[in-house]
């Protein structure tokens, strides 16, 4: 896929919303309001997306090949069949990695620092 | 609040925004923090769907049809002014063929003015249907304008007469909408119409 041969790193540093949705997506596939109960929820409420927020992010998830929306849903007898659902792609993953890692580098630095304390 | 959006993000989100937000609300509602959830949502709104129009005008299509819809304010504006001098030429020679029209063409000129800069504004906020927005534009402004003039003529004009009010503003709205008709065949047909 043309995706693939595009670098992972080029598309960083994320958003902090965007980071936040692809976590939530990294569990399996979520609708809407799927994520963002799960980004506040991995927050302790200190993020809450708005739909706005959560749909322009979405559609340029999208547009990037970040995430696919797919047909099959977790449990179709529970759910709405009006909600669409939400995958990360293999791209997505490997760009979900990459800023994962820069982030951590930015605590080791931060450890270096001795602005956090190191891991035992 | 959805209309503060793109026509092309609304049709592609707008029904699970909708939905999202319904959510959230029965869960606001459970803990009785709705106060709060409204608060979030207007200033999500105001802080995402600029940026979603400005997405949305990079794009190019919706430019074109901008670029398109000011010319044709601009030709809107040229007959409004054409009108205008007619008038005050008529006025001014005493042409009787210029002056039968006079009412007609006040109400061609102000209606003209008003209802096309509502056009074109309403245009630019909410991108929908060039034809529909001028209709009801062009039915409210000559509307509002005919009650104003039979309220104030009725008791300051002693020769004021209904009929030929009523047939100017008539004249006018006909006249207006056949333009916004003709405009609307021109303008992208590949756009949706919400």
């Amino acid at each position: 896929m043309a995706r693939e041969r595009v670098d992972p790193e080029k598309l960083l540093p994320l958003t902090s919303s965007v980071f936040h949705i692809l976590l939530a997506l990294s569990d399996g596939d979520l609708h809407g309001y799927g994520i963002m109960q799960e980004v506040s929820e991995h927050t302790a409420g200190q993020i809450k997306l708005g739909p706005g927020t959560l749909y322009g992010a979405i559609k340029r998830l999208r547009g990037n090949g970040l995430i696919v929306e797919v047909d099959e849903r977790p449990d179709p007898e529970l759910d709405d069949e009006r909600r669409r659902y939400y995958r990360l792609t293999d791209f997505g993953q490997k760009v979900l990695k990459a800023e994962a890692q820069r982030i951590s580098k930015l605590v080791s630095v931060a450890q270096q620092k001795r602005l956090l304390p190191k891991r035992t | 609040m959805l209309f503060a959006y793109p026509r092309e993000f609304r049709f592609e989100y707008g029904s699970e925004m909708t939905q999202v937000f319904c959510d959230c609300y029965r869960d606001s509602n459970s803990r009785g923090t709705v106060g709060e959830l409204w608060l979030r949502v207007i200033l999500d709104v105001i802080q995402t769907a600029p940026l979603e129009r400005w997405e949305t005008l990079r794009k190019g299509e919706t430019m074109k049809n901008v670029k398109r819809d000011a010319l044709g304010l601009l030709a809107c504006l040229a007959i409004t002014v054409v009108a205008l001098l007619l008038l005050g030429y008529g006025r001014k020679h005493e042409v009787g063929s210029i002056l039968m029209f006079g009412h007609a063409l006040d109400a061609i000129v102000t209606a003209g003015v008003i209802s096309n800069l509502i056009i074109f504004g309403l245009m630019m906020a909410t991108q929908r249907s060039t034809f529909r927005t001028a209709l009801w534009s062009l039915l409210i402004v000559n509307g509002a304008l005919l009650l104003i003039s039979t309220l104030i003529g009725s008791r300051v004009d002693p020769s004021f007469s209904f009929p030929t009010i009523f047939i100017a503003y008539l004249v006018s709205f006909i006249f207006w909408l056949t333009i916004h008709w003709l405009w609307s065949q021109i303008r992208t047909p590949t756009e949706p119409v919400v």
